[in-house]
């Protein structure tokens, strides 16, 4: 009787399960050194990943549906996660530009008109690359067209970065707001029995 | 009556009729400055009794817009043209975030409360829509 409780149980709670907002790596991953800057020349470097939580978003402001929509949805997201983490605990987003030559003057405006805490940057491409390829994350910039507008292909999921600068967890769309809330939650109790045995 | 006349007017804009074409909810978030290019969205239901196509659309105040589909392929974020939107008769096609969407580009000014878009039909038929710029934190 039990096992058939059990099994009516998963089933019930399988529509759930099959909308994944995040995986957490089974080995985290240690950043390298790296230096981007916002649009004021603030840097922003791998010393400011410790102690903090942060989830990186790379993209491009020409971006006219995507982008703005991740970022609107990590909005609520991080929203619902201040509601279920301590102050200190909630994650910094950082949106990083792949397409500097476009957006270095106004990466950091695009940025925090979704928050006022989001932050926008962008650098030279060894920099861009060293963290894409760090956070196993993809772009492509593509042939112009006969204006001179490109267009760019960019990874979807974002990094979630631990306090300890290792990346731990991608975060995939749709990133619904309560799911992903409650998945950082969740990452953030493992992160802390973890290291604090 | 007064009232239901300042109803009409107020819905006016967001509602678009014509012959066997309506189209519902046309909105757009406003732009993040900086930004080249923005989006619109909106359902298009195709009412009469003959299969339809959306091939373009034309948005004054904009150098270009587009139609185009935002696809997620194994986790990258592409974006590709689409030439037509065919909508059977009683379908509805919803031009959504992360999807179908009119992709306006080269804004020669910022975006003021609506833009005014022109739906281009492949039966030669134009839908002349309002889209309402919105927040981007309002709820849709």
């Amino acid at each position: 009787m039990r096992w058939i409780l059990a099994l009516a149980t998963s089933l019930l709670c399988m529509p759930a399960m099959a909308q994944v907002q995040g995986v957490a790596l089974d080995r985290p991953v240690a950043l390298p050194a790296f230096v981007l800057s916002d649009q004021r020349g603030e840097t922003f470097t791998q010393a400011d990943l410790a102690e903090r939580w942060t989830i990186i978003m790379f993209g491009f402001n020409s971006c006219p549906d995507v982008c703005p929509f991740t970022l609107g949805n990590l909005e609520h997201a991080i929203a619902e996660t201040a509601l279920r983490v301590r102050p200190d605990n909630v994650p910094q987003v950082v949106f990083v530009s792949v397409d500097p030559v476009r957006d270095h003057d106004t990466v950091t405006d695009y940025a925090e008109f979704f928050h006022p805490d989001f932050q926008g940057v962008t650098g030279a491409r060894d920099q861009i690359d060293t963290l894409v390829e760090a956070t196993d994350s993809f772009y492509r910039l593509l042939p112009p067209d006969a204006t001179g507008y490109y267009e760019v292909q960019h990874s979807s999921a974002v990094s979630v970065i631990g306090p300890d600068g290792m990346l731990r967890a991608k975060l995939q769309p749709p990133f619904d707001a309560g799911l992903t809330a409650e998945f950082l939650a969740r990452l953030q109790i493992t992160y802390r029995r973890e290291n604090t045995r | 009556m007064i009232r239901l006349l300042t109803l009409l007017a107020l819905l006016l804009p967001t509602v678009a009729f014509a012959d066997g074409i309506t189209i519902g909810d046309p909105w757009s978030p406003a732009a993040p400055p900086g930004a080249r290019a923005h989006a619109a969205y909106m359902t298009v239901t195709n009412t009469g009794a003959t299969p339809r196509a959306l091939i373009g659309v034309r948005a004054e105040g904009y150098g270009m817009a587009h139609l185009h589909e935002s696809r997620d392929n194994e986790g990258i974020a592409t974006m590709v043209p689409v030439h037509q939107i065919e909508i059977a008769p009683g379908a509805s096609i919803a031009l959504a975030p992360g999807g179908f969407h009119i992709m306006l580009m080269m804004p020669r000014a910022p975006a003021s409360e609506t833009i005014a878009l022109t739906l281009v039909f492949a039966d030669g038929e134009e839908v002349a829509v309002r889209a309402v710029v919105r927040p981007h934190n309002a709820p849709s």
